[in-house]
């Protein structure tokens, strides 16, 4: 619908009109009156940046938010950070347990609820063994919850069945950095960006997801005019508006485009010999090490010619940014879901990193390679305590003997108690559960009836009558609500204190602001109350509280390269985020990971100035990854690509940010983006409905016809739960990480 | 990035109440009214989404001033300054934004640096033209803006 000013002045008069028949404005409410009586640090609940917040509470109530001048944001909030204070007060706020009873939710005491739970887990381990229970968690929850979970399953129940949503979202750059390293997690930090001239930002559109980032990233562009950003992305996102080179691509063909930009590198002579000749390890996707003129025969099938013709690319423009990538004096790439919610989303990782070992643009100020995370605490919490099906805590794995033994040691176990296969991953898993071969689960702090690909698969394996899920979910409306057995009421946020962890290795402390709404009660006195009640031993569980959780772990790190054991709870009150490693109370944490002087597990005085100690000789390795096409291409039938992702006004299932109502009226519901040429072709105008169709099922949408899609692509953000589009995704898989492909399947779009 | 306002068709108009005040059409874009205390707008239907939609045709010079700006280029909209029109929201509905209630959620160590410096500023705005402070003095021009 074409919109005119006319328009525009009619409805404005008409409503002033009925504006003033109605009388004065309601009620403000975060007005300047409401002056807090304290403010308390905490974290915010949002995305992987990790911004620190001041929460302002008056009368034991959350009244507003601040950023934290002493974070990492420096005070600053995106437009979600800064609204956050009527979610806790939500009229959908889960405040006492609720039992199913004939299909419906019913009001319980915890007493009834928590036995009802343990009765169902005990029944599942007597009658099927550790393999048939299991624990979904989040990215969400604490440190500490995720630590404590994590403890009881693999060490208390003997089941490795531990899983979460971060699977869903960075378990293809776990698997980047560990292949490429030998340890998780990046090396370098937000400082980073502060002296970057140029910025290789792949997959990710940072404006909407790490807005406080981009905002970094923007006002290091504005201070100084040289600073180079590329964006690649088929889509031209708000992240493209400060770009000096957006690549659009065909979707799933980017690591035809890496591999071209390594070509142009090496052609051009702008690769770095002295770095990559004593710290790179080449190796063929077989994993055999093999010499640098065996890259080089590699990558023949990648000039830019031939890469244009698979990604459509321009070869001029594939050679400027690979000379601007390897000639500036410091290079930062940002990735995010783009490369790694995908069939071959650890390729993508090692290919992105391949450019940086190969020019040397890495462990020095302004030049990293930077995996931004999606969740608040999916890195600090669930990737570093381990708490994964095929993980132990501080990056060990169950599959090897002495890992496990080194754990078990640490944890006062008998050796051979950590059972030695790995669990289910994300998907196994709930195909198991909707098989009923997993007979009951824990579901913590997540919304999986939403956030699952194929979702309607999984939904149908919820609604079975011989498998058991209890779920310990904030808020009524959430999916995964509608299909659980017992719903528990846990603390929100402000009303708990513990640790989130998020992308730069930042460990900060959330402190309680509030006491917990109702009957509402933390994960970790659920988890523990849960512990106690299934007959774990007590000298494997001894915690009271959530500090002595964290002194455990703390200990526990300290054996390994993660050693943050100098983060006492007394100086997490004090500062606002320390990064690890941070081995003792006077260290003031990492900046930058594997460089002597600056990585406290590598001697003063060691030979080299950077090592690798995730491998044995030291040395990184650098992945000769082809390219493969996407899990289901476009065809005659389906003859476009479907993706998803955020708008900036939302966050995952939209359980809290719908709670919002400016965010809620920002964007109340999905719509799907279609390209100007596309739409013309199929005669559909902004506004009109649109049929989606996928080989999972049929959706329709409201159109917004716009140029931000290339031609070909359409995109539909996945946040509504009245139009979840995970109803049509692909639940197909990185064989390695176990990463679904969220981010292309086939799609045939029609004017409904 | 173009937004586009599709809901505004759910918004009737009464030619009746059109016809009855025309004077109010007037006053409520009038720089008095804006303003002023009665301040008028739209009535929001739980649709109504996207200020910059509206905005760009209503009040374009504003519309584009905040765009181009810091604000804009990091999607800081409307309503996280100004509330919602129907009071609804949880900032206040205001033109001028409150510095204790709006501004200091992100620009508190500033306001701290400003009162030290010169006393207490009770209004931010009046030496900050915050929808005009282009983040980057061309980038726009590199942008979707440029053809809007």
């Amino acid at each position: 619908m074409k919109l005119t000013r006319r328009d525009v002045l009619k409805t404005a008069a008409a409503s002033s009109a009925i504006m003033a028949l109605n009388g004065s404005l309601p009620m403000l409410k975060e007005a300047a009156a409401a002056e807090p009586d304290k403010w308390v640090k905490a974290v915010c609940r949002f995305c992987g940046t990790g911004c620190g917040v001041m929460i302002g509470v008056k009368g034991g109530k959350v009244v507003t938010v601040k950023g934290d001048p002493n974070n990492h944001n420096k005070g600053f909030l995106c437009l979600k950070g800064a609204l956050m204070p009527p979610i806790v007060y939500a009229k959908e706020r889960v405040t006492k347990p609720y039992i199913r009873k004939d299909g419906q939710l019913q009001a319980a005491t915890w007493d009834e609820a928590m036995e009802l739970v343990v009765s169902k887990f005990k029944t599942a381990l007597k009658e099927h063994g550790p393999t048939s229970i299991a624990y979904y968690g989040s990215g969400q929850a604490l440190t500490e919850e995720s630590y404590l979970a994590n403890k009881i399953w693999k060490a208390g129940l003997r089941s490795n069945n531990v899983e979460g949503n971060p699977r869903l979202c960075m378990a293809s750059a776990v698997g980047g950095y560990v292949t490429s390293f030998g340890k998780d997690e990046p090396s370098g930090s937000y400082e980073d960006i502060d002296a970057a001239t140029c910025f290789f930002i792949i997959g990710s559109n940072m404006s909407e997801c790490h807005p406080i980032l981009f905002k970094r990233v923007a006002s290091r562009k504005q201070a100084d005019p040289n600073v180079k950003v590329i964006v690649v992305d088929p889509r031209k996102t708000n992240t493209a508006r400060i770009a000096d080179e957006h690549v659009s691509f065909k979707p799933g063909t980017d690591l035809a485009i890496l591999n071209a930009m390594a070509y142009v590198i090496i052609q051009e002579e702008l690769d770095n010999p002295r770095f990559y000749d004593k710290y790179v390890n080449f190796m063929t996707n077989k994993k055999k090490k093999v010499d640098f003129k065996a890259y080089q025969k590699f990558l023949e099938d990648y000039t830019p010619e031939k890469a244009e013709k698979i990604s459509g690319v321009p070869a001029d423009q594939i050679r400027r940014i690979a000379k601007m990538f390897a000639s500036s004096s410091g290079t930062v790439s940002f990735w995010t879901m783009g490369l790694n919610q995908r069939i071959r989303g650890v390729w993508a990782n090692n290919l992105v990193t391949n450019l940086h070992l190969l020019t040397g643009q890495i462990g020095k100020r302004g030049a990293t390679n930077f995996s931004l995370t999606g969740q608040p605490n999916a890195c600090g919490g669930v990737r570093d305590t381990g708490s994964l099906c095929h993980l132990l805590p501080a990056g060990r794995v169950i599959k090897k003997a002495a890992h496990r033994a080194q754990l078990e040691k640490q944890w006062g176990l008998k050796p051979g108690t950590i059972a030695p296969k790995p669990g289910l991953h994300t998907i196994a898993l709930w195909n198991a559960f909707s098989e009923a071969k997993v007979k009951a689960m824990f579901v913590l702090c997540t919304n999986p009836a939403h956030s699952l690909p194929n979702v309607n698969m999984y939904t149908e394996g919820m609604k079975r009558k011989d498998n058991f899920m209890v779920l310990s979910e904030p808020f009524m409306d959430a999916e995964t609500v509608k299909y659980c057995d017992v719903l528990l009421p846990p603390a929100f946020w402000c009303e708990k204190r513990g640790v989130y962890g998020c992308s730069e290795r930042r460990y900060s402390l959330l402190m309680q602001a509030v006491e917990p709404m109702g009957e509402c009660k933390s994960d970790i006195d659920i988890l523990l109350d849960f512990a106690k009640r299934m007959g774990v031993d007590p000298k494997v569980i001894p915690f009271k509280n959530v500090d002595d959780v964290w002194d455990e772990w703390r200990e526990v790190s300290s054996a390994t390269p993660y050693n943050f054991k100098g983060m006492t709870r007394a100086r997490q009150e004090k500062e606002s985020g320390l990064r690890w490693p941070c081995p003792t109370e006077d260290h003031p944490g990492t900046k930058i990971r594997y460089v002597r002087g600056e990585d406290p597990n590598i001697p003063k005085d060691y030979k080299n100035k950077y090592w690798y100690y995730g491998y044995p000789d030291g040395k990184a390795k650098l992945w000769m990854r082809p390219y493969a096409p996407a899990a289901e291409e476009p065809d005659a039938e389906y003859p476009m690509v479907l993706t998803t992702g955020r708008v900036i006004d939302h966050w995952h299932t939209g359980t809290m940010t719908m709670k919002v109502p400016e965010l809620r009226r920002s964007f109340p519901k999905a719509y799907v983006e279609v390209n100007e040429e596309d739409a013309s072709k199929l005669s559909i105008k902004n506004g009109d409905n649109v049929e989606l169709e996928t080989r999972r099922g049929k959706m329709v949408f409201q159109a917004k016809v716009s140029d931000v899609c290339r031609p070909g692509l359409v995109f539909v953000p996945w946040y509504d739960a009245n139009l979840m589009i995970n109803k049509l995704t692909l639940n197909a898989f990185d064989k390695g990480s176990k990463q679904p492909e969220y981010k292309i399947c086939a799609v045939r779009i029609k004017k409904a | 990035m173009k937004r586009n306002c599709q809901n505004t068709r759910m918004l009737k108009i009464y030619p009746g109440i059109l016809a009855g005040f025309v004077g109010l059409l007037l006053y409520g874009f009038s720089p008095l009214s804006v303003q002023g205390a009665g301040l008028k707008h739209l009535i929001p239907t739980d649709d109504a989404f996207d200020c910059y939609a509206c905005h760009k045709i209503a009040t374009p010079k504003i519309a584009q001033n905040w765009y181009e700006s810091k604000h804009g280029m990091i999607l800081v909209k409307c309503f996280v300054c100004h509330g919602q029109p129907d009071g609804k929201g949880s900032i206040p509905w205001t033109v001028s934004p409150d510095p204790k209630a709006v501004c200091q959620k992100c620009h508190d160590p500033a306001m701290k640096r400003m009162e030290a410096k010169f006393g207490v500023k009770l209004n931010c705005v009046k030496c900050h033209p915050f929808h005009q402070d282009s983040l980057h003095h061309d980038a726009y021009k590199k942008t979707q803006s440029k053809s809007q």
